[in-house]
């Protein structure tokens, strides 16, 4: 069997799978005013590290949706090692089944990448409140590429396509959000603090072609890291 | 560092990934699964290796070194610096 990255990340059960990891989102968690009245959308929760943290932190009413069954799962037995209330369902961003307006913030933490962005965002822009916000991580490309250096990136993550800043602020434009802001994230990993660093929920037999998968996003990671960048896109409904 | 500094580090790195080296000039990197009173196991994050370096797994257990019930078995005892390791993940 030929694994994915996205199999990777769900066998291994990566937690807090986006860059800048639970650092950053707890970064970008603080400075919205989150009381325990909000309801917050997860959109692509995996093994459900920042659900979890929202629900503990916030108290807030908390949706966690992602379309991997087995991160699903993960998430699932962490809210119940913890002792959580959890709503989660199996579902895809691109098709939310959820009425209108309904949320006060949406996360997609490196999501909208994996998914058909011209899907998901109006997704999102239709169950958001008036005056929600949009806090979207997303990979971006620093450097324009030609369509056959794109392939190898393409192919091995299995995103759509690969979007520049530019791009992805007409999109979020196009779904009709009023106000866009776009941030850098630079901090340093803190070696030190095992809080911010990934945690995994390893399923119970890792084959080695996965060591191999992870290798290989090792690899493309040092070829492209002046190409592949991330930003913060915080868009207002 | 002592035993107990390295069991209590590996206790609170549980499920973290980390980086190891030993004594002997090893490196190891992987997940944390379980820790005992004499070793940290873990669920490697490279291939097994077995060329010019040290191979594990094929030729049973060394001294040290060796597959438990809970992934890849290294000594505390052995450890001479042990981080978590940043990985970045998209």
């Amino acid at each position: 069997m030929e694994y994915t990255y996205l199999d990777c990340l769900s066998l291994f059960g990566v937690g807090g799978a986006h860059p800048g990891g639970l650092q950053l989102t707890k970064h970008l968690l603080a400075q919205e005013n989150i009381d325990e009245n909000m309801s917050i959308l997860d959109a692509g929760c995996g093994t459900g590290q920042t659900s979890a943290f929202l629900a503990e932190k916030y108290r807030c009413h908390v949706t966690s949706i992602d379309f991997n069954k087995m991160m699903l799962n993960k998430a699932k037995k962490r809210f119940t090692s913890l002792n959580l209330p959890s709503n989660f369902i199996q579902a895809s961003v691109e098709s939310l089944p959820f009425n209108d307006e309904i949320f006060d913030i949406i996360l997609s933490e490196s999501v909208t990448s994996f998914t058909n962005p011209s899907l998901t965002i109006p997704e999102f822009k239709r169950v958001l409140k008036r005056n929600g916000t949009l806090i979207a991580i997303e990979m971006v490309l620093e450097k324009p590429l030609s369509e056959q250096e794109v392939k190898p990136i393409i192919n091995f993550y299995g995103v759509s396509q690969l979007f520049n800043e530019a791009k992805w602020y007409h999109l979020f434009e196009r779904a009709g959000f009023k106000q866009i802001t776009i941030e850098n994230f630079g901090q340093q990993f803190d070696e030190t603090n095992v809080q911010n660093a990934a945690d995994f929920s390893l399923s119970e037999t890792i084959d080695e072609q996965l060591i191999e998968v992870l290798e290989e996003h090792e690899q493309l990671l040092n070829i492209y890291k002046d190409i592949l960048g991330f930003r913060i896109f915080k868009c207002y409904a | 560092m002592s035993v107990e500094h390295y069991h209590g580090l590996c206790q609170k790195y549980r499920g973290r990934a980390v980086h190891i080296t030993t004594h002997d000039g090893r490196t190891h990197r992987g997940v944390i699964q379980h820790v005992d009173h004499g070793r940290v196991y873990l669920q490697p994050l490279d291939r097994t290796r077995d060329l010019g370096g040290f191979s594990y797994g094929a030729f049973g257990p060394r001294y040290g070194y060796g597959y438990g019930g809970f992934g890849f078995g290294v000594a505390l005892g052995s450890i001479a610096t042990l981080a978590l390791l940043p990985l970045f993940f998209w």
